[in-house]
């Protein structure tokens, strides 16, 4: 019925029903014995399984392969470290640059390294701190990769890695007889429900609201590796055209909830810095490939970095149920830890927010710079006309059960006069918004005190004090 | 045992130290030390394109036919006893093959712990493996299950009913200290040693430190995965191990499995990463036995929350260092005790005041551990155990003392340097950690560094510069054994069991083996990772460089002398002794006259043979008693601490090493800079989180044990003394695991420097920074 079709190392693949949330990992290693790509921690953390994707427009990306379920390939082209040797052997010049720079000492994490190299280098992409913080190395370290991901960027792409020859056969790059709509398919489907469009999920999750709607499954893909849960029925919303624009007009962004962080991020660089600048710190590259921003809300977690951003942009979440659609403020979706204003068969379909904000100022406190969660995340968005606050929104992650305003604190600024001294009381109002909680990742004192302090290097920052974390570079 | 070991090794020690230096190993320098030849160079690894083609197979890769498949089900208590454990459920599960548990576990003996008194030991757990039905530790294998694929493996483990009867248990550092056990001796050293009154020197010192360090436990977090797979074939056993100890593994297996030792062949060509966690522990004789009793060949691979419950790591230790120093800055006093943990059934006792003992010179000392015995996964040796975070008490200690002093700490360091070492008054074979440390002071620019604290900001951000110094013991392994084949053609194979799990191991030793024997680079062909070939001990303790060294000297010499009896009296050589030649240019030279040579294919060929063979062990590590042989480091640190958020950013690393010759600088500086990688880990992040109540692990995964990342490694400078040891062979020591001790110190000093806050618990995390602790 709805076979799964994609292209690998070049060779059309053809699957048809089976178990929905099997992982592209799984099936390299297991099925096809294609053991270059590496299992090390099953949860997108390591980048060991690192392949890369291309689309039918011939964009490449690499993904996680281990969070990766095999109906979300259809349609792409997947390329593992095994597809890059050229016709006669030849070696990738990210590989022979890895072996000159000895980028490679155990030889685990390379191959996943090699396919983010080889991806970026394709792209032309010379941001290897970004396209390479998602791979993680215990042995050595990143600088001699970093210096043979240079080396390599002067050399040209082989032409071995030009579009996939077979790729434009229409068979695959149509996703085969995936997209057929609705055609009697209320039933779970071994191989998970692939809608063609919006309108199509939302009768079929009205139909199905148990059901699992999984996107980039960076999140869901956990919990089939490390829960080991059922998820049936599901469905895959990568085929969902319209769920995946962006438009802008009227002075908003209007963001279809199916919008790759990545992509979001490249919309927002110009016109929202500050939001783009947090969100190159949202796990990984991998991650940010594959997880969308309306997973990132839907999910509700405290600790995402999308919405207290989104908050504070003032944002309006498009939730819809069937045909029917609602409009809401984004913090009123956050009822409490994990539960949110969402109802049985509806679903996130679109967050739309101001285009610009000057003084929007995000910022990421986390143990690690890169790959890790944030202890807080804190985003400011503070109106000043003629010297005095006209608005005011603070929002912060990872200070309560759920995304949340720091209601009294933007109360004690609104109307006050932009200076230290507000700050101060708002600081001091920030007390009674709060009662943040001691885990792993940070106190409870100090999330308390430092949510303050941040209000302070807001000032600082916005009067051009350098506050950038970024001073360290291999 | 162990107090017999105290008087053996003294003894030792004692009659070494009158045995004329030539008459022991090292005696007479190696004649390789300061020749120009391959060894020195920059050769690139050699399985270098295996690896970035993703074609060098792994342990848990090798494709068999009839693979089943294994998953565990680990203990979710501490201490207990198994009231039920029904697995009809799981046995009638799609695709089940086996449910292995105490009830149906071949009877096994236990396994050997690996110790300095049985060297060819393997174990990191004295504990029974399914053999009854008690919990000994919170993670501790109840069952496993065997299953056509991994999938139907993992659903089926979830399918067994596991009832617990709780027992109390230990599982709180703190609660334990009241019970801790002092053992006799630590390794290799007597545990407590003192000399003069310490304390009561302390107490009347002009000036003095005395404070509690604590560092929490530590994972391994090798990129790879423990996993295997098992392969019988009637009364033989193959294992593709991922191991550090290939013949030793071997070993252990036949002798639990009751097999002759020739019938047992352990693989491990590759390893992802070792840095101590690859060794032996359940999953090994699990997955062998399973296999056994499917006669199919079994693959299990654990989760990576399996390798934090099952595989120990580096114990938590809480630590005291005091110090006193007379008015110029002389130590009259040092002080370093503690605890940690190490329960009966482990093997490493984390010796983190052995590196202090021959650090610096001081008038009384007074050194102990003390060990807890909780109910924990058995610890085990990770990278540098001990000095990695000895080094960081005793290195703040030395740092807090110079600022009471308001000496420069590179200074009141170089006041302390020990002629001799402190406590034997053996020579040191070489030590020029003097020159490591003024060499880093000029490249770092330390004269840069305010004495005062917080007296450098850049905006929100504090500035701050530290430094520590790092040793390491050299330790060369007895009894690995390497085998020379040198063929007509001349081309020569060198064979031994030792493992490469990215060292470099097989491209170093191909540089000493051209060097060695006269051949060049590409006449070698190295081979390793195969039980099958002569045995070599377990690749620990950075001693696998200088050990296969040894092996390979021992092999050349043996050589010489079947190739001169082969060369018989047609030969230009007839009538030399062995020791009158050299190997040089493809052959055997005549150094008194070096017009008398011939090649090694000559002289095969006129012997009639295709090649010869010779097999030999390195000479006993004589040399380790009769001087004191230990590398060391210097390290510099700068670090941005914002004021703001306690946000702390390592900008700079500089690492001085004093460690013998360098045989191949491009390996060696990764090697270095990852041990620096690891330091900073273990300064900024790293912690197994313990739920002491429960015995849990509360991170048993790579998204919370946080090992550095991309942006939070710094630039790392990495240079030498270049300065050979004379008495080992090719004057080189193991680079392993020197480079991580002292980091987490000179990190911590640096942060000190900055905000004038002194963090004496690892890590530094923000909330030690700021908030109720930092505060």
């Amino acid at each position: 019925m709805t076979d799964i079709a994609f292209h690998l190392n070049g060779t059309p693949i053809r699957l048809g029903a089976g178990d929905p949330t099997r992982t592209l990992l799984d099936y390299l290693r297991e099925d096809r014995g294609l053991t270059g790509t590496k299992e090390a921690c099953r949860e997108g953390d390591c980048g060991a399984c690192t392949v890369m994707v291309r689309d039918g427009t011939g964009r490449a990306q690499a993904f996680n392969s281990c969070i990766l379920f095999l109906p979300q390939l259809q349609g792409k082209s997947v390329t593992t470290v095994e597809g890059l040797r050229g016709p006669a052997g030849q070696m990738h010049p990210v590989q022979e640059e890895m072996i000159a720079h000895h980028g490679s000492q155990c030889g685990f994490c390379t191959p996943g390294f090699i396919m983010s190299m080889a991806t970026a280098h394709l792209n032309g992409d010379q941001n290897h701190d970004r396209a390479l913080a998602g791979n993680l190395c215990r042995c050595t370290g990143y600088a001699p990769i970093i210096r043979a991901a240079e080396a390599a960027a002067a050399r040209p792409v082989p032409d071995w890695m030009g579009q996939d020859a077979a790729f434009t056969c229409s068979e695959i790059s149509s996703g085969g007889e995936a997209r057929t709509g609705l055609g009697g398919q209320t039933a779970p489907l071994a191989t998970g429900f692939s809608p063609a469009s919006t309108d199509d999920l939302a009768q079929w999750y009205l139909a199905n609201p148990d059901a699992t709607l999984i996107a980039g499954a960076t999140d869901v893909g956990l919990w089939v590796t490390k829960q080991l849960r059922d998820l049936a029925p599901v469905a895959f919303l990568g085929g969902i055209a319209d769920l995946a624009q962006i438009r802008q007009q009227d002075g908003q962004f209007h963001v279809g909830a199916g919008v790759t962080i990545t992509d979001l991020m490249a919309a927002v660089e110009d016109t929202l810095p500050s939001f783009a600048a947090l969100l190159a710190r949202y796990a990984s590259q991998q991650v940010r490939n594959a997880a969308t921003i309306g997973g990132n809300i839907a999910n509700g977690s405290p600790i995402g970095d999308g919405p207290p951003a989104l908050i504070a942009l003032g944002a309006s979440l498009h939730l819809r149920r069937g045909d029917a659609r609602r409009l809401i403020a984004i913090e009123d979706f956050f009822l409490d830890y994990r539960k949110q204003d969402r109802q049985p068969g509806e679903f996130v379909e679109a967050v739309s927010f101001a285009d610009t904000a000057p003084d929007l100022r995000c910022y990421k406190i986390s143990k690690r710079f890169d790959q890790d969660i944030s202890a807080i995340c804190a985003c400011f968005n503070v109106t000043v006309a003629q010297g005095r606050v006209t608005a005011a929104r603070l929002a912060f992650g990872g200070m309560a059960g759920i995304p949340k305003r720091a209601a009294a604190a933007e109360a004690a600024l609104t109307g006050a006069e932009w200076s230290l001294d507000a700050i101060r009381q708002a600081q001091a109002a920030m007390a009674g918004d709060f009662m943040p909680m001691s885990d792993m990742r940070a106190s409870a004192a100090y999330r308390a005190e430092v949510a303050a302090a941040l209000l302070e290097r807001y000032f600082h920052d916005l009067a051009g004090t350098a506050t950038d974390i970024l001073e360290v570079r291999a | 045992m162990s107090r017999v070991q105290n008087t053996l090794i003294e003894s030792v020690r004692k009659v070494v130290g009158w045995v004329p230096e030539r008459w022991l190993p090292g005696g007479t320098p190696d004649p390789l030390i300061g020749r120009h030849g391959a060894v020195g160079t920059q050769l690139a690894q050699l399985d270098g394109p295996q690896k970035v083609r993703g074609a060098a197979r792994f342990a848990a890769e090798v494709p068999l036919e009839g693979l089943c498949y294994a998953a565990l089900v680990n203990s979710p208590v501490t201490r207990g006893r198994i009231t039920r454990l029904d697995t009809a459920a799981a046995e009638a599960a799609p695709g089940v093959l086996l449910v292995l548990t105490y009830r149906n576990m071949p009877r096994l003996g236990l396994v050997p712990l690996m110790g300095v008194t049985n060297l060819g030991a393997v174990g990191n757990s004295a504990l029974p493996i399914l053999q009854d039905d008690q919990i000994r530790y919170n993670g501790q294998v109840m069952a496993l299950v065997l299953a056509e694929t991994q999938q139907q493996a993992d659903h089926a483990a979830r399918l067994i009913d596991l009832s617990v009867d709780t027992a109390p248990a230990l599982s709180d550092f703190q609660a334990a200290k009241p019970e801790a056990r002092t053992p006799a001796s630590i390794l290799v050293e007597r545990n407590e040693q003192s000399a003069g009154d310490a304390e009561a020197a302390l107490r009347q010192a002009a000036f003095s430190t005395d404070a509690t360090y604590t560092t929490p436990g530590h994972n391994h977090a090798a990129i790879e995965l423990h996993g295997v797979t098992a392969h019988w074939t009637g009364n033989r056993l193959v294992l593709h191990d991922a191991t550090q100890a290939v013949a030793p593994t071997a070993a252990a297996l036949a002798k639990l499995f009751g097999l002759r030792r020739e019938d047992v062949r352990v693989l491990s060509p590759f390893v992802g990463g070792g840095f101590g966690a690859k060794g032996f522990w359940d999953h090994q004789v699990l997955a062998v036995a399973a296999a056994r009793m499917v006669d199919r060949p079994v693959r299990l691979m654990l989760s990576r929350e399996a390798v934090f419950r099952m595989v120990g790591g580096r114990s938590p230790t809480e630590q005291r260092v005091a110090i006193g120093a007379d008015a110029e800055g002389r130590f009259t006093a040092l002080i370093h005790t503690g605890y940690s943990v190490m329960p009966p059934y482990s093997a490493s006792p984390e010796q983190y005041t052995l590196g202090t003992r021959s650090l610096y010179r001081a008038q009384s000392y007074r050194f102990g551990q003390k060990h807890l015995d909780l109910d924990i996964v058995p610890n085990t040796f990770m990278r540098a155990p001990g000095e990695s975070v000895g080094s960081f008490a005793v290195e703040s200690a030395v740092d807090e003392l110079a600022h009471a002093m308001d000496i420069d700490p590179v200074e009141l360091r170089l006041r302390n340097e020990p002629e001799t070492h402190p406590l034997t008054g053996t020579p040191f074979s070489q030590r020029a950690l003097a020159t490591a440390w003024r060499q880093g002071a000029d490249r770092f620019g330390w004269d840069a560094r305010s004495t005062m604290p917080r007296a450098r900001r850049d905006g929100e951000w504090l500035l701050g510069m530290g430094c520590a110094a790092g040793n390491f013991p050299y330790v060369r392994m007895p009894s690995g054994a390497l085998r020379i084949r040198l063929t007509r053609d001349g081309q020569a194979t060198l064979s031994t069991s030792a493992q490469d799990m990215g060292m470099g191991t097989a491209t170093v030793q191909t540089q000493h083996a051209a060097d060695r024997l006269g051949l060049p680079l590409d006449a070698i062909t190295f081979e390793m990772g195969d039980s099958d070939l002569p045995a070599a001990p377990v690749a620990g303790g950075s001693s696998q460089t200088v050990s296969i060294a040894a092996a390979i000297a021992a092999a050349a010499s043996k050589l010489t002398v079947e190739l001169l009896r082969l060369a018989g009296n047609a030969s230009p050589l007839a009538g030399l002794r062995a020791g009158e030649v050299r190997l040089a240019e493809g052959g055997l030279v005549c150094i008194e006259d070096p017009t008398r040579r011939e090649t090694y294919g000559d002289i095969l060929t006129r012997a009639g043979r295709d090649e010869i063979s010779v097999t030999e062990t390195g000479a006993p590590p004589l040399e380790i008693f009769k001087y004191a042989m230990l590398s060391h480091s210097a390290n510099f640190c700068e670090v941005r601490v914002s004021d703001v958020t306690g946000e702390l950013r390592v900008t700079r690393l500089l690492g001085v090493f004093d460690v013998g010759t360098i045989l191949n600088p491009r390996m060696a500086v990764s090697q270095l800079r990852g041990g620096m990688i690891m330091g900073l880990g273990m300064a900024l992040s790293e912690e197994v989180l313990f739920d002491e109540r429960s015995g849990r692990i509360m991170n048993p995964g790579l998204a919370d044990y946080h090992i550095p990342a991309h942006l939070d490694v710094p630039e790392i400078d990495v240079t030498w003394t270049g300065i050979p040891d004379p008495r080992s062979p090719l004057g080189a020591r193991g680079i392993g695991e020197i480079g991580i001790t002292g980091v987490a110190a000179a990190i911590a000093n640096a942060v000190f420097n900055a905000t004038g806050k002194r963090l004496r618990d690892l890590p530094l995390t923000l909330d030690r920074l700021i908030g109720a602790e930092g505060a």
